[in-house]
């Protein structure tokens, strides 16, 4: 879950991501050859057979990659499986890998470690089956036994990882080796959304005998060092299944806890590239003939939580009101810089069941005070409560606080440090905010909408809700499934406790020597934080 | 002499305790611990519960804190909740880089701002005395980060590419290993402290200066120079020797600051994530740090007011 991305929409990037998008039809395959996804186009519309080409040229192999990342501090860890701030989630993505992930541009479901995720009679039972020759880090090959090992250390009742509150429902007493690169999977209830659960990057396979002081992955860098809150180093690793990549001999991965010392050291060379440039900085950077920066559109969404159970939210109207008051394209200029989307109070842009048909919501002061005087509510008087945990969250509380103003309605808000916000009160604010990634619908839906959801910040409890859900769980049929899960998303669009005003843009910066960035929808910096994908150009 | 000594280190640990009970108290009325705030965004009531039980969290507050201090009377300052590391060896290199920018910052600043000090006190009314007078002034008036920040546009990033902009240190590495990254912070906090001691010097000096003794050396044809340095200035230096003790205590504390701009691997930017991280031991070792140094510097800085005293001097006997 978590993480981070950032804004904007960068006309000098628009050609590339165009050519990108073009580029990246069909060319996406699940085989282990077929991977030139992440590699980009270059200008001609080509999709680069060869590894080594990039939107900026062609890439040489060797060199020494600097990378600032945003955050960081004494609880940084390297563990495969308890990454919870941006500098672990990159460690993660470079050291370890998932049995499938989304592609940086969010298309399709890439196998990584497994040859195939597929369900058995109904999608109650999975069946795993592995790619042939991938190795560990120590040489060791990839069996059922690591599969079967990093679920249990994941869902580990004594001591639950991240990844606990995505795939909690793997039935773990049924986990079953059927041959050495087989693994049945049974879960508590049929979800067909399964693989996208687990092809999370927090659920990455390990050795069984996984030390996380001197952590081993299938990842395409290997652990060397590692300093909590200053920096890790990796090394390629030269059996990466990919071929050709990564391209780089070693990266740094340097922690950055103030934003603007982290745009300092790429301003003085100190590091190539950085993630979660801030938009309000992108012009600065832009203009810097040394340096290149992609903005590119994400399906990062940073709502408003609203709980339904409380006062004032428990009235419908007075959720509608507040979705009403958001002026959402005055919101993404003045919070974002210009460097998001407009959003509809609904998530997932990007997964095919999204419900794009109904109509955008815009902000109508009128009918948001005529809701808030039949709910009873004028002159209503609320809490927002915001912290500092991802870019442009307290600020787009103090432009809502503003826009409320205009329906008459007065909005507190309260900006916590970040221990408050995740206190004892978090999770149960009852007018607050938070940050998700892109996410496929039902993966969303499992983590914050259901009764059950580890992360149901809204208290949204609908009987018929989940009742839409657990049908298309069990649904194969992928027109039916859309279908349902329209109905689910009208009412989320209807009485829901989000308000989504956009979803942000992440902004890479990165010196002009280097190539290889794609866009990345995904949410995630530099796509999927793939270091492999970057090299020096030639 | 040696009594009051004695009476002031008592006092001083006496000091150091209350802060330790004051800082105890503010950490845990702050909202969430530290297993919420490790976890942060990831913290579902399972892992808050598995945490807080690793962590010790549960126990009560009077034993936590009876732990820590056994602890520290024992040599041994706890392991931080967010690194399961020794907090000595956390911060072993950190406190030697801290105080390696604090040491730098003042062997630069002290004299500086002295010599400035009488410098702007000779030249009493005078353009350039008003021109120095007013650029002190605005530069005690700019919070630090400000300063910092100029400091980094001038000579980092936009203008000049002379030295870091943030001082990223090899990880087992310490920063007199690596002088060039001290330079900005040091400037910075020589920058904040500096006007502070010159204004108060210029202003002792000045009042020496009129004294009668003064004008007695000035009549009796003593060299300037001699008047300056021999009579005026050993004279005018006791109130000065006070602020600066006052400003490098206050650096001990305002370092925070510096090293967050910078990103300097010191206690200072420790501090700040162990806060976030609600990690006990490291927040109370870096406070009762910092917490000592005041006391000493203020120890020093009386001894050393005595010392240049004659009369506090002989008295004290």
């Amino acid at each position: 879950m978590s993480n981070d991305d950032k804004h904007g929409w960068d006309e000098y990037a628009i050609t590339r991501r165009q050519v990108l998008q073009g580029a990246v039809i069909g060319g996406m395959t699940l085989s282990a050859g077929g991977l030139l996804s992440a590699c980009g186009g270059d200008d001609d519309g080509g999709e680069g057979g060869t590894p080594a080409q990039s939107a900026e040229g062609n890439l040489t192999t060797g060199g020494v990659l600097r990378v600032g990342a945003t955050g960081g501090g004494a609880k940084d860890t390297i563990d495969a499986h308890r990454p919870t701030v941006d500098t672990d989630i990159m460690r993660c993505w470079n050291l370890y890998e998932s049995l499938a992930v989304r592609t940086p541009d969010f298309s399709e479901l890439q196998m990584l470690l497994a040859e195939s995720i597929e369900p058995e009679k109904t999608p109650k039972t999975w069946t795993i089956r592995l790619k042939q020759g991938i190795t560990f880090h120590n040489g060791k090959p990839v069996t059922a036994d690591d599969v079967i090992f990093s679920i249990q250390r994941i869902l580990d009742p004594k001591d639950p990882k991240v990844g606990a509150a995505s795939i909690g429902y793997i039935d773990q007493n049924q986990l079953k080796k059927l041959d050495d690169r087989t693994v049945r999977v049974t879960l508590k209830f049929a979800n067909a959304g399964f693989p996208d659960d687990l092809g999370q990057y927090f659920n990455a396979i390990v050795p069984t005998d996984y030390d996380p002081e001197n952590p081993v992955g299938t990842g395409p860098f290997q652990y060397k060092s590692f300093t909590a809150g200053q920096q890790s180093e990796f090394t390629k690793f030269a059996d990466y299944w990919e071929e050709g990549k990564p391209y780089v001999d070693s990266v740094t991965i340097i922690d950055f806890p103030e934003a603007d010392a982290r745009v300092n050291a790429l301003l003085g060379g100190q590091v190539d590239a950085i993630d979660n440039l801030p938009a309000a900085q992108l012009q600065s950077v832009k203009a810097n003939p040394n340096l290149r920066v992609l903005s590119s559109e994400t399906g990062a969404w940073q709502p408003f939580t609203m709980r339904v159970d409380q006062a004032p939210f428990d009235d419908v109207r007075v959720r509608q009101a507040f979705r009403l008051i958001v002026d959402r394209e005055q919101m993404i200029q003045q919070v974002l810089s210009g460097q998001g989307s407009i959003a509809n109070d609904l998530y997932a842009r990007y997964d095919p069941v999204y419900a794009s048909d109904l109509p955008q919501r815009k902000q109508d002061l009128e009918q948001a005070k005529s809701l808030l005087k039949q709910a009873g509510q004028e002159g209503l008087s609320v809490e927002l409560v915001t912290a500092p945990v991802f870019q442009g969250i307290p600020e787009a509380a103090q432009v809502f606080a503003e826009q409320a103003k205009g329906a008459g309605v007065n909005v507190k808000v309260r900006k916590v440090d970040s221990g408050t916000f995740y206190g004892d009160n978090y999770l149960s604010w009852t007018f607050a905010q938070d940050f998700w990634a892109s996410r496929v619908y039902l993966s969303q839906v499992a983590q914050g909408d259901l009764p059950e959801s580890p992360f149901n910040e809204t208290h949204w409890k609908e009987p018929r809700f989940l009742d839409l859900i657990q049908q298309a769980r069990a649904e194969i049929d992928d027109a039916k499934r859309k279908e349902i899960l329209h109905e689910a998303q009208t009412m989320q669009y209807e009485e829901g406790g989000y308000i989504i005003p956009y979803f942000s843009n992440i902004i890479d910066a990165y010196g002009a020597k280097l190539g290889g960035f794609v866009e990345a929808k995904c949410g995630f910096p530099f796509g999927n934080y793939w270091l492999k994908n970057v090299g020096f150009l030639a | 002499m040696s009594k009051l000594i004695w009476r002031r280190l008592a006092l001083g640990l006496l000091t150091l305790w209350l802060i330790s009970l004051v800082v105890f108290a503010a950490v845990l009325a702050l909202p969430g611990d530290a297993a919420t705030a490790i976890l942060g965004k990831e913290a579902t009531p399972d892992r808050v519960a598995a945490l807080r039980d690793q962590l010790h969290l549960e126990d009560s507050v009077v034993s936590q804190y009876l732990q820590w201090i056994g602890g520290v009377l024992s040599g041994s300052f706890g392991t931080s909740a967010a690194t399961q590391q020794p907090v000595s060896e956390l911060l072993a290199d950190r406190v030697g880089n801290t105080l390696f920018l604090v040491f730098v910052a003042s062997i630069v600043a002290i004299p500086l701002s002295i010599a400035l000090g009488v410098w702007m006190a000779m030249r009493r009314d005078r353009p350039v005395d008003h021109v120095a007078s007013t650029v002190t002034l605005v530069l005690a008036a700019l919070p630090e980060f400000v300063i910092g920040i100029g400091l980094v546009l001038l000579f980092a990033t936009s203008v000049f590419q002379w030295f870091p902009a943030v001082s990223l240190l090899p990880p087992g590495e310490q920063a007199w290993e690596h002088p060039e990254v001290v330079v900005l912070p040091a400037a910075t906090l020589i920058l904040a402290v500096t006007p502070y001691i010159s204004r108060i010097m210029r202003g002792s000096t000045i009042e020496v200066l009129e004294s009668e003794y003064v004008t007695m050396a000035r009549l009796k044809g003593l060299p300037e120079r001699t008047v300056i340095w021999r009579h005026a200035v050993p004279n005018a230096i006791v109130p000065a020797i006070q602020v600066a003790a006052l400003q490098l205590a206050w650096m001990a504390g305002g370092v925070v600051v510096v090293e967050y701009v910078f990103s300097y691997p010191g206690i200072g930017a420790a501090l700040v994530d162990a806060v976030a991280n609600r990690d006990m031991p490291v927040v109370q070792t870096v406070t009762m740090l910092a917490a000592a140094v005041y006391v000493v510097m203020n120890l020093i800085a009386d001894i050393a007011t005595i010392m240049v005293t004659p009369k506090l001097r002989t008295a004290a006997r």
